[in-house]
């Protein structure tokens, strides 16, 4: 007891921190050493390669001259009437699908977030389409949506809400609406587990206190669930809008880009431009646009929702 | 302002819990109630009944005459403090405490002067435009009250609003809780199971124990007049000591007998035990109530040994073996026994409880004296 006498009014310690040795030092390294190879070689080198790849004209059709062009494929691009379409027909899809996707997780979250019989089971079932792989899940909607005998027309021909069969991906103006549809299907399932953490943290005193405060039902939902929802939205947010602007398999399997350039989004563009015309330089550059957007998308979302966190 | 009236209620949880049974219990208007027991008695319970949060599955909660049992706790005019101060995270202090009124539909003005006069009350004024992660937990309890304060409610209520507070800051807040409730005249329900609290704060104290109430009554009767072993053990500290033993007569008096003790109950006690000699009762002796200084006169004396001597700054806890039992004592700190001393104290009988050994209902209070 005496060694404690006579500290008080005395600032606390420092936290006791040990100095780090040499030996600990380079010992870290070494084991760090193997990772940060296979990072090297599958991460940092393609990065770096591909950008150096976008400053020659290099194509597969003529192998033998690669003329260095510094940025003139990024000129190339910019003043390509396709990719300006291309770049307007993924904003609106990645708008459209990740609106979609929060309300339909949100409703889905609060759903979940309440005591039923069989909530176990439909959160289980919720779980289904998050599972399913990108391209099965393409192939799945490519059979919803076909013209002879998809479950679509099927349905909607049986409720009588058409009179013949339709070729729905045929239509350039549902080709997009129709693949959001599938995207949001396939990516509501995450969202809606990432709301219903945030659901799930909301102190349950917060509700009381503003009932005994004599907010309603809609009142409370506005002022307690939708800001403390914030950060969850924030992540949704930020993570949906970079899963669409980079999307592409569901358009190389729905409708290849088509009918014509209806679905020729960024991603697809690039595939084309890549392997398609096989020119890996103006391929390499709209990969690093995309990529570039990408971030700055993240960067203005997270400095719009965050500061008021 | 409200009398607060609970007929026979009932809470039962859908999983067959049953939280409070048949419970009746009046509270008047600008009263200060205290309900106490320990955690899982269903004082928290009858606390958000009165409040609103939880649905009465039995029985009739009326304010004044009006009946309230299906009145969402919206519509009802009380305001409340938790225990984890809810307060909404995301708003400013000014927020937090303009919140009840925005949602009851007051004019701007009105609930500007209204929550400028809570902070200049509870000294927030400075603080309004923080959140409330910037606070520290003292200020978020001021926040917490003024958020209640402002709206001047007809029923305050208040669930274990200090226990998450440090030592020194609890028993500052307990007495600015005391005159808020002297300025604001309004009746206070406050739910705790610190028995300093309750004894501090309340007008009446009701303990409550497995969703029933033990005993209701003003601090004093609780302390000095236990109707059972339950409320008897709940308050007091160190805790009160039982002795097992049995009533017996000589001659006139009527003693409390266990082995060599014996302990001649005096008048006023022997009249409200007429008749029960011969039957064995549970002897409740406080830890306050011997003293070592006075020479113990027959019929008063306590035999012992000192097994241990707990300083505990103010006063001393003294560990006792008598008559083959541990008790605990609570003596001045000016005198100094050794540990293993025989020593011999005098007994405060008028301050002793007499209980049933069986039911632990107490011989002298039970009936309608308490």
């Amino acid at each position: 007891m005496s060694a404690l006498q006579g500290t008080a009014g005395l600032p606390p310690p420092r936290a006791f921190r040990a100095p780090v040795s040499r030996y600990d030092q380079t010992s870290a390294l070494w084991l760090l050493a193997p990772m940060l190879l296979v990072l090297l070689v599958v991460a940092v080198f393609p990065v770096l390669y591909s950008f150096w790849t976008s400053l020659y004209d290099l194509k597969l059709t003529r192998p033998h001259r690669v003329p260095f062009v510094w940025f003139d494929n990024y000129l190339v691009i910019f003043q390509d009437p396709l990719f300006w379409s291309s770049v307007w027909r993924t904003a609106s899809f990645s708008a459209v699908s990740v609106a979609a996707i929060m309300v339909i997780a949100l409703l889905m979250a609060l759903l979940l977030n309440e005591e039923f019989r069989g909530r176990r089971f439909l959160s289980a079932m919720l779980l289904v389409p998050w599972a399913i792989p990108y391209v099965a899940n393409g192939l799945m909607w490519k059979w919803i949506y076909d013209s002879g005998y998809g479950a679509l027309n099927g349905a909607l021909f049986q409720l009588d809400f058409i009179d013949k069969y339709m070729v729905w991906l045929g239509d350039s103006h549902k080709t997009l609406p129709l693949i959001a549809n599938a995207f949001v299907w396939k990516e509501v399932p995450l969202a809606a587990i990432l709301l219903l953490v945030g659901l799930k943290s909301i102190p349950a005193d917060l509700y009381s206190a503003a009932r005994v405060d004599g907010a309603n039902v809609w009142r409370r939902f506005a002022h307690i669930t939708l800001p403390s929802l914030r950060p969850a939205f924030m992540l949704v947010a930020i993570y949906e809008t970079m899963m669409a602007i980079r999307h592409f398999d569901l358009f190389f399997i729905l409708t290849e880009g088509g009918p014509a350039e209806a679905s020729h989004v960024l991603a697809w563009h690039v595939y084309v431009e890549t392997f398609r015309k096989l020119s890996f330089g103006t391929g390499s550059a709209l990969a690093y646009i995309i990529a570039l957007v990408t971030f700055l998308l993240a960067f203005s979302l997270i400095r719009a929702l965050g500061r008021r966190l | 302002m409200a009398r607060i009236r609970l007929q026979s209620v009932g809470k039962r949880y859908p999983n067959g819990f049953s939280a409070l049974e048949n419970l009746s219990l009046e509270i008047e208007d600008k009263a200060f109630v205290v309900l106490l027991g320990p955690s899982g008695c269903g004082k928290s319970t009858t606390l958000n009944l009165i409040a609103g949060l939880e649905d009465v599955t039995s029985g009739a909660l009326y304010f004044d005459e009006q009946i309230m049992n299906v009145v969402p706790a919206h519509r009802r005019d009380v305001a409340m403090v938790f225990q984890s101060y809810a307060l909404y995270p995301h708003k400013s202090v000014y927020e937090n405490i303009a919140f009840g009124l925005r949602m009851r539909g007051h004019p701007a003005a009105d609930i500007d002067r209204r929550v400028k006069d809570a902070a200049r009350r509870l000294e927030l004024e400075a603080l309004l435009d923080r959140r409330p992660h910037q606070l520290s937990g003292g200020q978020r309890q001021r926040v917490a009250l003024g958020r209640a304060l402002v709206r001047q409610p007809a029923v305050f209520l208040m669930d274990e609003p200090l226990s998450n507070l440090d030592a020194t800051l609890r028993i500052a807040m307990r007495a600015e809780i005391k005159q808020l409730h002297q300025t604001m005249q309004t009746t206070f329900v406050y739910v705790t199971h610190d028995q300093a609290e309750a004894l501090t704060l309340a007008d009446q104290i009701v303990v409550m124990r497995d969703g029933v109430i033990q005993q209701i009554g003003s601090p004093e009767e609780i302390y000095d007049r236990p109707r059972n072993t339950f409320v008897a053990s709940f308050l007091g500290n160190p805790p009160i000591n039982y002795l097992e033993g049995m009533l017996t007569e000589e001659g006139e008096a009527l003693c409390f007998q266990r082995g060599s003790l014996s302990l001649v109950l005096p008048h006023a006690l022997a009249l409200r035990l007429k008749g029960q000699a011969g039957r064995s009762v549970k002897l409740g002796l406080r830890a306050e109530e011997v003293d070592e200084h006075s020479v113990p006169r027959p019929g008063e004396t306590l035999h012992g040994r000192v097994s241990s001597v707990l300083p505990v700054g103010s006063d001393q806890y003294l560990g006792f073996e008598a008559e083959g039992k541990l008790l605990f004592f609570r003596v001045g700190r000016d005198l100094r026994h050794r540990e293993g001393e025989n020593v011999a104290l005098s007994v405060n009988v008028n301050r002793l409880q007499i209980f049933d050994s069986g039911t632990g209902d107490s011989l002298l209070w039970s009936g309608n004296g308490a």
